[in-house]
C-alpha cells in the first residue's frame, strides 16, 4: 500500500475504522451471548496494526498477541472467517478450534497469535531464521506487559545475535492486564531493555499512523537488508478494559477521557480533513460502509454450522 | 547390519535426512560441537553453520524459535540436553507446538522434532536423571517415541523427521554407547508407531521401552530358567501406542506386565494398564502388574540410586508376584 | 568504604583459599582414582577461589547464600567443614545433605545456603524470593546469589532482576564470569557468542540496578566491594549486581576437570617456570593463590614458609575430609523414601 498517496492515506482510515466497526460488533455480539471464552479487543490501537500492515509486503510474516483482531484485519483478513472464527463456527479461519486468542490466517501469512504473553516472540525468530535467504521479513507484536518475560529478554538477545530480520513491534498501552507500568517493572519505556543488546529502537506516539509509519519504514528497511531487529515502541491506549467484560476498574476516568481525546480514528480524520483529502460526509460514509461490511460478516458468522464434533479429531496431528 | 552403536546409528539417520531434505536444520546448546553427549559430533562440518545452530541458553525461546521456523518451511531438529531442562520450555512445546495445527483449524503443520536424553545413571541428581515421558504423552498434538535399540534409533529418528506433526524423541542415555545384541529380531522393519515383540513368549507378557527393554529380555532370560516363558514387546512409541499388538500378546499369554524407568505413579504403564484391562478384561488370569521407580526424587547417591532404578531383577520379582510365588 | 583486612585476617583468607583448592583436589582424585565414588559429572572452583571467598567474608551468620554446580567452594567459603561437604559429593550420610543432593547440591542450612542448582540460573528466581521475605520481614539480612556468565542467557534472570529492582530487594546478584582473558579483568568489553551484549553489566544496568565490575582474582578487591555492597543492601539501597572476572583454570577446560601436571606445588607460586607448560602464564597473571600469596610476602605480611607451612596444614586437612567422607556410611536402601514429604 503506497501511504504517500491520497487514495494510500484515505486507505489507512478505513482500515482503521473497519477494525473499530469489528470490533464494536465484537463487544455487543458478546454481551449477547452469541460468543463465549476470553476476548480483547483493540479499541484504541488501531493505528499501530494499520501501519504495520502498510509496513509489510504480503510475503512477509506476522504473528500477533490475544488481542490481535485488529492487527489481522488491517493485514487484509476476511472479516467473514474472522466473525466466524469468533463464533466458533466452521467457516472461521481455524474451524472454531482457535478462537479469538488463537487466530492463525495462513493465506495472508498471519501465523499466530496466542495467549501465552510474549509467546509469538521466539516463534517469530524461528520464523526469521527459516526465512533469512529469502528476502522476507517478520513482524511481532507484544505489549508492555511482555517485557518483563524470560522469553522476552532471551528473544532480543537471539534476535540480535544472530541478526534475524525482524520487526519488533511493542503496543505500550500503559497496562499489563490490570496492572499499570510502573507497578510491574522499573523502566519507563520498554525500549530500554534494548539498549545491552544493541538494538535500535523508536519510541512514537502509537496512536499517529504516520509517526508509527515512519518508524516502521526504519524498521523494516534494517530487517530487510541484514541489519538485524529494530523494535518500534508505539505508546498507545486501550480505550477499553483488558477482556470484554472487563469494568476496568483499576483505571481512572480521566486518564480514560485524555486518550479519548487522542482516538486514533478521530486524530487521523482529523488530519485527512484538514488537508482536504475527505469532508465529513465522506469520513461518515466510510463508517457507514465498515459497517455494513461487518453486519455481513455477523450474518455469514451466525448463519455457519459448528464444526462436527467427530471431524475435531481429526485435527490433531497432521 | 553393521554392530553400529545407538549414537552412530542414531547420527546416521539425522545425517541421511540432512542430505535428503535441505530443509531439516538443527538447534541447541552445543550441537554445533557434538553436543553434550557427542551425537551431533561431526555435523556442523558437513552441514554449516546456518543447519546446526549453536544456541544460547534459553530453552524458553529455542523451543519457540523451532515452531516458528517448523510453520514457514523448515523441519527442525531441537536438542534439549536433559529431559529435566524440558520444564524450561514447557510452554513453547505445550501451548505452541501441540497445538497450532488443531488451533489452526489445519492451516499450520508443525513438522519437528524434539530430541531429549532422559534416565538414571552415575548418581547425577534429581535435575539430571529424570523420566518425564508420560507428561508429554498426556498432551494431545503430541508424539512421543522412545527407540530401544540402535537399528530403531536410525530407522525412528528418520521417521520422526519426515513426519509432519511434533515428535517427541525421547533416548535413554544409558543405550548410546551399547550396540545392539544379535539376536536382536530388527531385521524387521517397523513402521513408526508399531511395537515389536522382540522375544516369544507364552506365559507372560511383558512390556517396556527404551533402556529398559533390555532388562525385560535379561528378565526373560531368568525366568526361563525357572520355567516361566515370557513373551517381552519393545513398545516403541508411546504416542500412538500399537494396542493391537499388545492385546494380541495378551490373549495369548493371559498375563501383562509393564516396564519402565519412570516413576510408576502416573507413570505411562498406568495407562496402558487401564486400556488393557478394558480390552482384555476376560484374557487376563492376574491382576495386571508395573514396575517402575519409586515416588521419591532421584537420589544423587550412587547407593541410593541403584535402589531407585527397576532393574531385571525386580521384574523377575513382579512376574513371580503374577504367578502366586514368593 | 569498609576497612582493609587485618594481617590476622588476610592470613585466614589465604589459608581458607588453599582449603578450598585441596579440598576440590581430593574431589577429583575421588573421581578418578576410586571406583565407583564419583561416576557422573561434578564442577570445582580451582582458580576462583578469590572471587567466592571475598564475596563470603562480606556478609554476617544470617545472609542467605546460594550458588550453582560450581558450589564446593562457595560452600566451604561460607565456613562449611571440606569434610561433610566431599561426603555429600560421593553420596554419604555423613555428607551435609545426608547423601541425597550430590555434587550439584551441597546445602548447608546453618551456613544460610538454602540451594544450589544444576539448573543453570536456577537459584537466581529464588534469591529474590528469599530477598523479598527478607523485606517483609523487615530483617536487615542480605540474599547473595553466585551465578556464572550463561546466566544472562536464560529468561529466568532477567524475570528475577525486573522484581529485584521493581521491589527494591535485598539481592545482591553475584556473577563469576570466568572467561575473561587476564588483560580483561579490570576493564574492557567481553563480546560472548551466545550473548548479544558486549559488556553483561549492561543487562542489570537497563532495569536501573547499581552495578559493579571487579578483578575477581583480586581478594582485596573483591572483599571490600562486597561489604560495601553489603551495608549497604542492607540500609535498603539495593539491588545489586556484581560481574566478578576471572580467569579460568587451564585444568577447568575440559568436560572434566583436569589436575595438569598433578596436585598443585606451593612452589609453583615462586617460580611458574616449574610448572606444567599449559599452566605457567595462569600461575603468573591469573591463579588467585599464587598473586595474593605473593603480595602478602612482598609486603611482609607472611613469610614463604609461613605459606607453605599453611598449604601444608590446609593440605592435611583436605586429606582427613576425604577420609571422613571415605568413611560415611552408604545411605540403606531402606531410608530410600525419606524425606519426600515433610
Amino acid at each position: 500500500m503506497d501511504t504517500n498517496s491520497d487514495e494510500g492515506k484515505i486507505e489507512l482510515l478505513r482500515r482503521m475504522t473497519l477494525i473499530r466497526a469489528f470490533e464494536e460488533r465484537v463487544i455487543e455480539l458478546y454481551h449477547k451471548g452469541e460468543f463465549a471464552g476470553l476476548v480483547h479487543v483493540g479499541i484504541g490501537q488501531e493505528a499501530v496494526g494499520v501501519a504495520v500492515a502498510a509496513s509489510l509486503n504480503a510475503d512477509d510474516y506476522l504473528y500477533g498477541t490475544h488481542r490481535s483482531h485488529g492487527h489481522f484485519l488491517a493485514r487484509g483478513a476476511d472479516p467473514d472467517k474472522m466473525m466466524a472464527e469468533l463464533a466458533g463456527r466452521a467457516t472461521g479461519y481455524c474451524k472454531g478450534l482457535g478462537g479469538s486468542m488463537h487466530l492463525v490466517a495462513a493465506e495472508i501469512n498471519a501465523m499466530g497469535a496466542t495467549g501465552i504473553v510474549a509467546g509469538t516472540l521466539p516463534l517469530a525468530l524461528g520464523t526469521a531464521l527459516a526465512c533469512q535467504d529469502e528476502d522476507k521479513i517478520v513482524a511481532v507484536y507484544f505489549g508492555d506487559g511482555a517485557s518483563n518475560t524470560g522469553g522476552f529478554h532471551e528473544s532480543l538477545n537471539i534476535a540480535a545475535l544472530w541478526k534475524l530480520p525482524v520487526v519488533l513491534v511493542c503496543e505500550n498501552n500503559g497496562y499489563a492486564e490490570f496492572t499499570p507500568m510502573s507497578e510491574h517493572t522499573v523502566v519507563e519505556h520498554v525500549s530500554a531493555h534494548c539498549g545491552p543488546y544493541e538494538i535500535p529502537s523508536h519510541i512514537v506516539d502509537g496512536n499517529d499512523v504516520f509517526a508509527v509509519l515512519e518508524a516502521l519504514e526504519d524498521a523494516v528497511q534494517r530487517a530487510r537488508s541484514g541489519g538485524g531487529p529494530t523494535m518500534v515502541e508505539c505508546l498507545t491506549y486501550r480505550l477499553r478494559g483488558h477482556y470484554v467484560g472487563d469494568p476496568a476498574e483499576y483505571r481512572q476516568a480521566q486518564e480514560v477521557k485524555e486518550w479519548q481525546e487522542k482516538d486514533p480514528l478521530l486524530k487521523l480524520s482529523t488530519t485527512l480533513q484538514e488537508r482536504g483529502l475527505l469532508t465529513v460526509a465522506d469520513v461518515s460514509q466510510i463508517m457507514k460502509e465498515a459497517e455494513n461490511r461487518i453486519q455481513q460478516a455477523v450474518t455469514f458468522a451466525l448463519d455457519s454450522p459448528y464444526l462436527d464434533a467427530t471431524a475435531m479429531l481429526d485435527e490433531v496431528f497432521s | 547390519m553393521s554392530q553400529e552403536r545407538f549414537i552412530d546409528s542414531l547420527r546416521d539417520g539425522i545425517s541421511e535426512e540432512m542430505r535428503a531434505d535441505p530443509r531439516v536444520i538443527i538447534f541447541g546448546e552445543d550441537v554445533a560441537v557434538g553436543g553434550a553427549f557427542g551425537v551431533t559430533g561431526g555435523l556442523a562440518d558437513e552441514f554449516g553453520d546456518k543447519r546446526v545452530i549453536n544456541t544460547p541458553i534459553s530453552e524458553d525461546t529455542i523451543m519457540g524459535m523451532a515452531v516458528g521456523a517448523s510453520i514457514a518451511g523448515k523441519r527442525p531438529i531441537v536438542e534439549i540436553m536433559f529431559m529435566d531442562f524440558m520444564t524450561l520450555a514447557m510452554s513453547q512445546l505445550v501451548n505452541h507446538a501441540a497445538k497450532l495445527h488443531f488451533m489452526s483449524g489445519g492451516q499450520l503443520d508443525v513438522p519437528m522434532v524434539v530430541r531429549v536424553q532422559q534416565g538414571a545413571q552415575g548418581g547425577w541428581g534429581s535435575q539430571h536423571s529424570q523420566s518425564l515421558e508420560a507428561w508429554f504423552a498426556h498432551v494431545p498434538g503430541l508424539k512421543v517415541v522412545a527407540p530401544g535399540n540402535a537399528a530403531d534409533a536410525k530407522l525412528m529418528i528418520r521417521a520422526a523427521i519426515q513426519d509432519d506433526s511434533p515428535v517427541i524423541f525421547i533416548e535413554h542415555r544409558g543405550l548410546y554407547f551399547k550396540t545392539d545384541p544379535d539376536d536382536l529380531p530388527v531385521n524387521d522393519i517397523k513402521g513408526f508407531h508399531e511395537a515389536r515383540v522382540v522375544r516369544q513368549g507364552s506365559d507372560v507378557t511383558i512390556v517396556s521401552y527404551s533402556r529398559m527393554v533390555a532388562d525385560a529380555l535379561v528378565a526373560a532370560e531368568m525366568l526361563g530358567a525357572k520355567g516361566i516363558s515370557a513373551e517381552v514387546i519393545d513398545l516403541r512409541s508411546l504416542v500412538p501406542i500399537d494396542m493391537p499388538t499388545l492385546i494380541d500378546s495378551v490373549q495369548k499369554t493371559s498375563r501383562l506386565l509393564i516396564a519402565h524407568e519412570a516413576v510408576m505413579q502416573g507413570g505411562l504403564g498406568a495407562e496402558i494398564a487401564a486400556q488393557v484391562q478394558r480390552e482384555a478384561f476376560d484374557y487376563l488370569d492376574a491382576p495386571i502388574e508395573r514396575v517402575g521407580a519409586p515416588f521419591v526424587p532421584v537420589p544423587a547417591s550412587l547407593a541410593l540410586e541403584k535402589e531407585f532404578v527397576p532393574d531385571p531383577a525386580k521384574i523377575v520379582a513382579a512376574v513371580k508376584r503374577m504367578f502366586g510365588r514368593d | 568504604m569498609a576497612t582493609a583486612l587485618s594481617n590476622a585476617a588476610l592470613r585466614a583468607a589465604l589459608y581458607r583459599m588453599l582449603l578450598m583448592r585441596r579440598a576440590e583436589e581430593e574431589v577429583i582424585d575421588l573421581a578418578t582414582n576410586h571406583e565407583n565414588e564419583i561416576r557422573g559429572h561434578y564442577h570445582v572452583y580451582i582458580g576462583q577461589e578469590s572471587s567466592g571467598l571475598g564475596a563470603c567474608l562480606a556478609l554476617g551468620p544470617d545472609d542467605y547464600v546460594w550458588t550453582t554446580h560450581r558450589n564446593h567452594g562457595h560452600v566451604i567459603a561460607r565456613g562449611g567443614e571440606p569434610g561433610p561437604v566431599i561426603a555429600e559429593v560421593i553420596g554419604r550420610t555423613n555428607g551435609y545433605n545426608k547423601g541425597r543432593g550430590g555434587t550439584f547440591h551441597v546445602i548447608a542450612k546453618h551456613l544460610g545456603i538454602l540451594q544450589t542448582s544444576g539448573i543453570v540460573g536456577g537459584c537466581v528466581p529464588m534469591a529474590v524470593g528469599a530477598a523479598f521475605s527478607i523485606k517483609t520481614r523487615k530483617t536487615d539480612q542480605v540474599s547473595l546469589v553466585f551465578f556464572g556468565d550463561g546466566v544472562l542467557e536464560e529468561g529466568a534472570f532477567h524475570e528475577a532482576i525486573n522484581m529485584a529492582s521493581l521491589w527494591k530487594l535485598p539481592v545482591i546478584f553475584m556473577c563469576e564470569n570466568n572467561s575473561v582473558p587476564p588483560e580483561g579483568r579490570e576493564q574492557g568489553q567481553y563480546p560472548s557468542s551466545s550473548l548479544a551484549a558486549t559488556q553483561l553489566i549492561d543487562v542489570p544496568n537497563a532495569m536501573n540496578i547499581e552495578s559493579h565490575i571487579v578483578d575477581g582474582s583480586d581478594i582485596r578487591a573483591v572483599a571490600p566491594l562486597l561489604s560495601d555492597l553489603v551495608v549497604r543492601a542492607r540500609n535498603g539501597e539495593g539491588p545489586f549486581f556484581v560481574e566478578s572476572r576471572l580467569t579460568r583454570w587451564p585444568g577447568n577446560m575440559g568436560a572434566f576437570p583436569e589436575l595438569i601436571g598433578g596436585p598443585y606445588q606451593i612452589g609453583w607460586v615462586w617460580d611458574p617456570s616449574t610448572a606444567d607448560a599449559a599452566l605457567q602464564s595462569w600461575l603468573t597473571d591469573s591463579d588467585p593463590i599464587a598473586l595474593f600469596a605473593r603480595a602478602l610476602v612482598e609486603e611482609g605480611v607472611m613469610s614463604k614458609a609461613e605459606v607453605e607451612a599453611d598449604d601444608a596444614k590446609a593440605s592435611a586437612e583436605a586429606a582427613d575430609a576425604k577420609a571422613f567422607a571415605l568413611s560415611g556410611p552408604i545411605p540403606e536402601p531402606e531410608s530410600a523414601m525419606d524425606y519426600i514429604f515433610a
